[in-house]
């Protein structure tokens, strides 16, 4: 009961989807100094800060998206998009400080290091 | 029970001195003690239910199975010792022959007249010797390399009838909200389990046009917010109700460049078992303390925004 937008809308009035994601930034591969394992990705997930509170997030699946010059077709939607997703889910806590390992269904590109990823809120447990 | 007429004949113990009508005293004592000499052939013996208590009798020596997975307690051989069918078995046939009753198959007891293993063929030819010894049953042209291979047990549960869980957060009743799909961040009311595992969830529609659905339990987040619904009867929404219907396969030569995809129609029957669960829920709203509140709180979305993290949350 937190939202201040409860203004009366006349029915059928679209009202904008808010963010159902939580916000994780791509931080690297799972590694030791010298060696990099590129099948699980590192994220930080923002505000999660120790191990304890990373425990809601496991098994939610995260969605890497990114534009592309080809439109292609979207599940859900009906005109080409330039959108694409690649999915994965968090699988475990890394570390103490609130890190998590997610292994996408392909491998995240490089080029992702730094950006953002969404972390959804499903499969829920609660 | 066994019959009067087996009693009188056979209770030798038992002074007859009334001849012409017995009666027959049911107590269960007396008609365990005579049973021992009394049955005749053929003749089962009704253990009773209920004891006097009235609690149900269970017979302490009977097998069961552990734990639904094909397994019995005791072995062939162990329940063969506990049933005493060592007894039992030369019993039963003792009793057959009492009777002189060739027709009932006992245990064992009263052999089959077998046929000849072996029997006498004419064969000719001057000097084969006129006859041979000849098996009567010829032994099988194949032997399998392995018996038949054992196949499960038919006690085996099919995943159709497994147990079903379901959140403890998520009763019907209470108001949840959809994270995925295309009602996602609407909060929703459950109004049943369905034996699938599946959850009915209704916005109601009227509020925020989720309509009668059922949704997956991992695509839910349950609310602290619950609404009295158990004044509901709602047998006749289940699986079957809510399975999608595919349209009949037409003729092949039609079909081909026929590419217009027929649409949905919302059945009759949705839209009134939507009326009549909504009419149930909007009523439970009403009745509940804080209805204006809670109207609002199902036309709202959830979000989240800088600074709310889920897992801080308190749902």
């Amino acid at each position: 009961m937190t939202s201040s937008k409860k203004v009366e809308k006349p029915q059928g009035a679209f009202i904008k989807k808010g963010r159902l994601y939580v916000k994780a930034v791509f931080t690297g591969f799972r590694r030791g100094k010298r060696n990099q394992h590129e099948n699980t990705a590192l994220l930080k997930l923002d505000g999660v800060n120790n191990r304890r509170e990373t425990n809601f997030y496991l098994g939610k699946r995260c969605a890497y998206v990114y534009k592309a010059k080809n439109k292609t077709l979207v599940p859900g939607q009906k005109r080409l998009n330039r959108v694409r997703i690649m999915w994965g889910k968090v699988t475990r806590a890394h570390g103490k400080s609130g890190g998590v390992r997610a292994k996408f269904n392909r491998n995240l590109p490089p080029k992702a290091l730094g950006r953002r990823i969404r972390v959804m809120l499903y499969p829920s447990r609660i | 029970m066994s019959t009067p007429s087996a009693k009188t004949a056979t209770s030798g113990g038992k002074a007859t001195t009334k001849t012409t009508t017995t009666t027959v005293v049911k107590t269960t004592t007396t008609t365990q003690q005579t049973l021992a000499g009394t049955r005749g052939a053929g003749s089962k013996v009704q253990k009773p239910r209920t004891t006097a208590a009235g609690k149900k009798v269970i017979n302490s020596h009977a097998n069961r199975e552990l734990n639904n997975n094909g397994l019995m307690r005791f072995s062939r051989g162990r329940m063969f010792h506990r049933r005493a069918l060592y007894r039992i078995n030369k019993w039963k046939g003792d009793q057959a022959k009492l009777q002189g009753d060739k027709t009932k198959k006992t245990a064992g007891s009263i052999k089959k007249r077998r046929s000849p293993a072996l029997k006498k063929k004419p064969v000719g030819g001057d000097r084969n010797g006129k006859e041979r010894f000849v098996r009567s049953k010829r032994l099988p042209r194949y032997y399998p390399t392995e018996e038949r291979p054992k196949k499960f047990s038919v006690k085996r549960k099919k995943f159709s009838s497994h147990p079903r869980r379901f959140r403890s957060t998520l009763t019907p009743g209470s108001v949840v909200i959809l994270v995925a799909g295309k009602h996602a961040g609407k909060r929703a009311v459950v109004v049943k389990h369905l034996s699938s595992g599946l959850l009915l969830v209704t916005g109601p529609h009227k509020l925020n046009g989720v309509p009668l659905r059922r949704v997956n339990q991992i695509y839910v987040i349950g609310t602290s917010t619950k609404i009295d619904l158990s004044a509901a009867k709602l047998d006749n929404l289940d699986d079957k109700f809510f399975k999608r219907v595919r349209p009949a396969k037409k003729n092949a030569e039609k079909d081909i460049f026929d590419s217009k995809k027929e649409k949905s129609q919302l059945s009759d029957e949705r839209r009134q078992a939507q009326r009549t669960t909504d009419a149930v829920v909007l009523n439970a709203i009403k009745a509940n303390a804080d209805s204006r509140l809670l109207r609002k709180y199902l036309k709202s979305r959830f979000q989240l925004w800088n600074g709310v993290l889920p897992h801080k949350l308190r749902f």
